[in-house]
């Protein structure tokens, strides 16, 4: 479905570097991501990917290197600035507007770029607004939730909530650490097919833990270990990569692959 | 008569309540309480202005007297110096206020919780204490008062606050605009804002939300809720004193605020009224009329946490659920929640 658009690197990061304490999270980590393509990032527990989402986010600051996003650069901004440019994300551990309905969640996310140009004006009065909340909780299949409180959602939902949020800003690139993990077989192939809609229309770099839907989906994966990259390649490659299989594939936690 | 409209209605007839005041109560009781309820609004914009960060944005201050302090002295100097009128005098108090709490607030909202609070204490103490040492200008303990000036005039006609019905009218305007600002604000687009911070600020970072500013504003914001109070309070009292920059102050709006209710635009309104009402009636007769005031403090913190505004709702939500029980279904088994909601609201 895309068209143009392949030869521009959508993600790009270069010696990105973060210690805490004597634990180097992310090491010296250097990589380029084409556009259009839906990248996954895999490790075993405590590699570093949510740290590296951290500093691609602007969450944390590095102790060293630099981010640039479709060739613009990022680094040392401000997480909301990032999100302005373009830049969203989903956290692993899902976070919602707890106290507010699912409307009202996306609702907050979309009207942060309405701009504060009438503030007497009320926030339900902005018809695009409206339009724009239905339309995206139709795209993570939230529509019979509309009203629904967010605090009182399964886990699953508030993981696609987090999705719909994430995409309020219009982002070209989506970075998603653990869309599915909470979620049942049924939900898991549901919002697989969401991530691959999304993915049609906006750049993806997908954290898994669950190797079947990284397989299914991803165009390309990371290995990350420690820190550091380990391996990078199509899923067979990664597959068949003896460092892969020693590092991570043969961990304890076996994964059927 | 569904929850929304019962809950309209009783806005307009406390709205005409607080109308009727000057021309009803003298049949009833002494006309001090006139001054009485005068007092309780203009005391629930401080409660408001505790409010607009404790419920808004979720930052709990326990200084907010000091922009209080701010407005009040605003106020009276400008009359006592520049021989401001009433409207000129309250516009200098709510702009001092805002500018002090402009200044205030840069330092102050980087921080949150405990920290933020104790900040709060800090400044207000700060400038309790220099207010108290400026003597020559703020009159310290004992304050500075001054004459009232005139609130309208056209032609030969002549409104001064010296007459209590006109004192309590304007007073009444005044508190009602402000409540309607309020109101708009949180209803706006910054309103939206201001509750994606209290509900989650990681999260509202990665909308695209300025969490800094949007608590800043909200802190000026607040800052001109208690200077417009302060102000108020001073042409009411006709004086000004470093005594109200005193954190006691602030913390007995914290009070009113939570017993009324934070996070609803009115229920400090109510949470104020109650309190000072129980003060006047029962001081007079028991000096440690304090102790009754933490016991219904404390009986509303564990009955009602979230104050009189939310055992409001609650009520309202219990009144929207019966309704549409009354009205026949065929299968009631099939109702849901969302559709009792609709059908509520
Ligand atoms: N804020 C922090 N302070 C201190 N240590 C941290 C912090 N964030 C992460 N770490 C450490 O950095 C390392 C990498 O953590 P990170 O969360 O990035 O791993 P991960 O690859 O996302 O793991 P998982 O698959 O379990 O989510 C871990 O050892 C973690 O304990
Ligand atoms: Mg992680």
């Amino acid at each position: 479905m895309r068209s143009g658009g392949e030869d521009i690197v959508a993600l790009s990061v270069a010696g990105l570097t973060r210690r805490f304490g004597g634990l180097v999270a992310v090491d010296n980590v250097s990589f380029e991501l084409p556009a259009g393509r839906l990248n996954a990032i895999i490790g075993p527990n405590g590699a570093g990917k949510t740290t590296l989402f951290n500093l691609i986010t602007g969450e944390i600051r590095p102790d060293a290197g630099r981010v640039r996003v479709h060739g613009r650069e990022i680094t040392g901004l401000k997480p909301h600035q990032i999100v302005r440019r373009g830049v969203s994300r989903t956290l692993q551990i899902k976070s919602v507007f707890s106290g507010l309905t699912v409307a009202e969640n996306i609702r907050t996310a979309v009207m942060v770029h309405e701009g504060l140009a009438s503030p007497f004006r009320p926030a339900s009065s902005y018809v695009a607004v409206n339009r724009r909340v239905e339309e995206l909780a139709a795209q993570v299949g939230l529509s019979a939730h509309l009203q629904t409180c967010a605090s009182t959602l399964s886990y699953g939902d508030i993981a696609l909530l987090e999705i719909a949020l994430a995409l309020a800003n219009e982002p070209r690139l989506l970075l998603l650490d653990e869309p599915v993990c909470g979620m049942g077989p049924r939900e898991t192939e549901e919002t697989v097919a969401t991530i691959r809609n999304i993915a049609r229309t906006v750049d993806i770099v997908l954290i898994e833990h669950d190797m079947e839907v990284v397989f299914a989906i991803a165009d390309e994966i990371i290995v990350m270990a420690q820190g550091g990259l380990l391996a990078r390649g199509t899923p067979d490659e990664i597959c068949n990569s003896p460092d892969v299989q020693e590092a991570y594939l043969g961990a304890p936690e076996e994964e059927d692959l | 008569m569904t929850a929304t409209n019962i809950s309209r209605v009783a806005l307009v007839v406390f709205a005409g309540l607080l109308l009727a005041v000057p021309v009803v109560m003298p049949m009833f009781v002494s006309p001090f309480w006139i001054d009485i309820i005068a007092e309780i609004l203009i005391w629930s914009l401080l409660a408001a202005s505790v409010n607009l960060l404790l419920g808004y944005v979720g930052l709990l201050s326990f200084g907010q007297a000091l922009f209080f302090g701010v407005g009040m002295y605003g106020a009276a100097l400008s009359v006592i110096h520049w021989g401001a009128d009433f409207w000129g005098g309250l516009a200098v108090g709510i702009v001092a206020a805002m500018l002090m709490a402009a200044i205030a607030g840069s330092v102050a909202v980087r921080l949150t919780w405990h920290y933020f609070a104790i900040i709060t204490v800090v400044f207000s103490l700060i400038l309790y204490f220099a207010a108290m040492s400026a003597k020559p200008i703020t009159g310290g303990d004992d304050g500075i008062s001054f004459s009232t000036p005139k609130v309208f005039s056209f032609g030969d006609l002549e409104l001064s606050l010296a007459d209590q019905s006109v004192q309590y009218y304007t007073i009444l305007l005044v508190v009602a605009a402000c409540y309607g600002l309020f109101g708009l604000i949180v209803r706006s687009p910054l309103g939206v804002r201001f509750m994606a911070v209290r509900e989650n600020d990681r999260r509202a970072a990665l909308v695209g939300i300025n969490v800094y500013l949007t608590r800043y504003l909200a802190f000026v914001l607040a800052g001109g809720l208690a200077g417009a109070s302060g102000a108020l309070f001073a042409f009411f009292g006709r004086y000004a004193s470093a005594s109200y920059m005193f954190y006691h102050v602030s913390g007995e709006a914290v009070v009113w605020a939570i017993v009324g209710g934070a996070g609803s635009l009115l229920g400090p309104l109510f949470g104020t009224g109650l309190l000072i009402i129980f003060r006047e009636l029962i001081s007079t007769v028991w000096e440690h009329y304090l102790f009754v005031v933490g016991a219904i403090t404390v009986l509303v913190v564990m009955f009602a946490p979230r104050g009189l505004a939310g055992a409001w709702s609650d009520f309202m939500k219990v009144i929207g659920r019966n309704k549409p029980a009354e009205t026949p279904t065929s299968n009631p088994g099939l109702s849901k929640p969302a559709a009792d909601t609709k059908l509520g609201g």
